[in-house]
């Protein structure tokens, strides 16, 4: 079959509307696979590895609490008299953050009102279990908190 | 394109899909009259097959419990890679649904579609809006954020105006006296496998339906 102008005009359109329709094809399919890939192989466990949270013991004040963001989540270090206490600040009822109140010496709660003690343990409220505590070391006038 | 085309052919020619395809999708004739306001039921089954996809990639890293889950949210929000625009559209796309839903009951509503012999095309469309109802509501407390906790605790109260048996159902629904961990549990439950699944399964009847029946003619 031979092919006269306007048929070979209406194949141009036609390759070019193809051609575009194939390129939005395309880059649409690559803003789902590419934010989709690197989703699904993040390894974002490995994020903040090996980058310990160091506080010096000088800049401690006996009696207050001092809260600090850790790989997500959020410390208190406490200053005792028989040395600093780490804890997480997400309250073992139901997650909210406690309060340092330093007249009372306890630890508050604003959600429902539970209270621990410096030592983290249940002075009253809606909870049986104590702050968690976080492991730390103490190496050269420095508290290291690297778990 | 040859690729593909070399690929469906070899389909093709074992199982005939051509006119298979050619009378559900390619050539099917709808009336002329259907405006975009047909568009609407399409428009929620596309948002659910999202929400589908970006909720099976959440999983991946959301942990179910009252300790772990308001951190694993966060943690997807700023560390995962990408975590912030899957939750993101997941969330929204969960409001999206909803609205479509209505839109979709909307028209049905206007038109009168409903009548002989669509009825059980809107009982099933009851259901259907319903269980996304459902869905949303057991997702929100899956981040257990303030707004989670309470917006569980007051919806859960709907039931207890019920008489009789109002309370039992509220104990059953929060597992318990109160929203803890169990309710978590359950809602995680309900939210990622149960509802999906009926729906699905509503979803499958209500399409069966208006195939059967065919699409509404307006005039
Ligand atoms: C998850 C929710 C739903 C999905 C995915 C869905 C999907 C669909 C689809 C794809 C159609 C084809 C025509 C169109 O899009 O208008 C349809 C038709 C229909 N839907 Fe739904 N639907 C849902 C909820 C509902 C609700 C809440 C109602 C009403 C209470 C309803 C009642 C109907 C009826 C009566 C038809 C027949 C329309 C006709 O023949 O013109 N559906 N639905
Ligand atoms: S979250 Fe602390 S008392 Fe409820």
């Amino acid at each position: 079959m031979s092919c006269d102008k306007t048929c070979e005009q209406h194949n141009g359109r036609r390759t070019f509307c193809r051609a575009c329709i194939g390129a939005m094809t395309a880059a649409s399919a690559a803003m789902v696979a590419y934010p989709v890939a690197s989703f699904v192989t993040s390894q974002p466990s490995r994020i903040g590895e090996g980058k310990p949270l160091e506080i010096p013991l000088d800049q401690l004040v006996q009696g207050q609490a001092r809260y600090e963001a850790y790989r997500g989540l959020q410390v208190i270090i406490l200053a005792t008299a028989d040395g600093p206490h780490v804890f997480s600040a997400s309250c073992p009822h139901l997650g909210c953050a406690v309060n340092w109140v330093s007249s009372d010496a306890q630890f508050h709660c604003p959600c429902h009102g539970a209270v621990f003690g410096s030592d983290g343990g249940v002075v009253s409220g809606p909870v049986n279990e104590p702050l968690k505590p976080i492991p730390f070391e103490v190496k050269d006038g420095k508290i290291i908190i690297s778990v | 394109m040859r690729i593909v085309k070399t690929i469906f052919g070899w389909f093709d020619r074992r199982y005939n899909l051509t006119p298979l395809i050619e009378k559900n999708v390619t050539k099917k004739r709808v009336p002329k009259t259907l405006g975009w306001a047909a568009c609407f039921g399409g428009l929620s089954l596309l948002i659910f097959l999202v929400q589908v996809f970006t909720g099976v990639l959440l999983l991946m890293y959301y942990k179910p419990d009252p300790a772990n889950a308001w951190d694993s949210v966060t943690f997807i929000k700023s560390n995962v890679s990408m975590g912030w625009l899957v939750q993101r559209i997941h969330t929204v796309s969960a409001n999206l649904m909803i609205v479509m839903v209505l839109m979709h009951m909307a028209r049905i509503a206007y038109y009168k579609v409903y009548r002989s012999p669509r009825e059980l095309h809107w009982v099933s469309g009851v259901v259907l809006l319903m269980l996304t109802l459902i869905l949303a509501f057991t997702g929100y407390l899956l981040p257990w954020t303030q707004l989670s906790y309470w917006g569980a605790k007051v919806g859960t109260e709907i039931p207890s105006a019920i008489p009789v048996i109002g309370e039992d159902i509220v104990r059953w629904v929060r597992r318990g006296e109160a929203i803890s961990g169990e309710t978590l549990g359950f809602f995680f439950a309900l939210h990622i496998w149960i509802i999906p699944a009926t729906i699905s399964a509503f979803m499958a009847m209500h399409f069966a339906m208006i195939r059967r029946t065919g699409i509404s003619r307006p005039l």
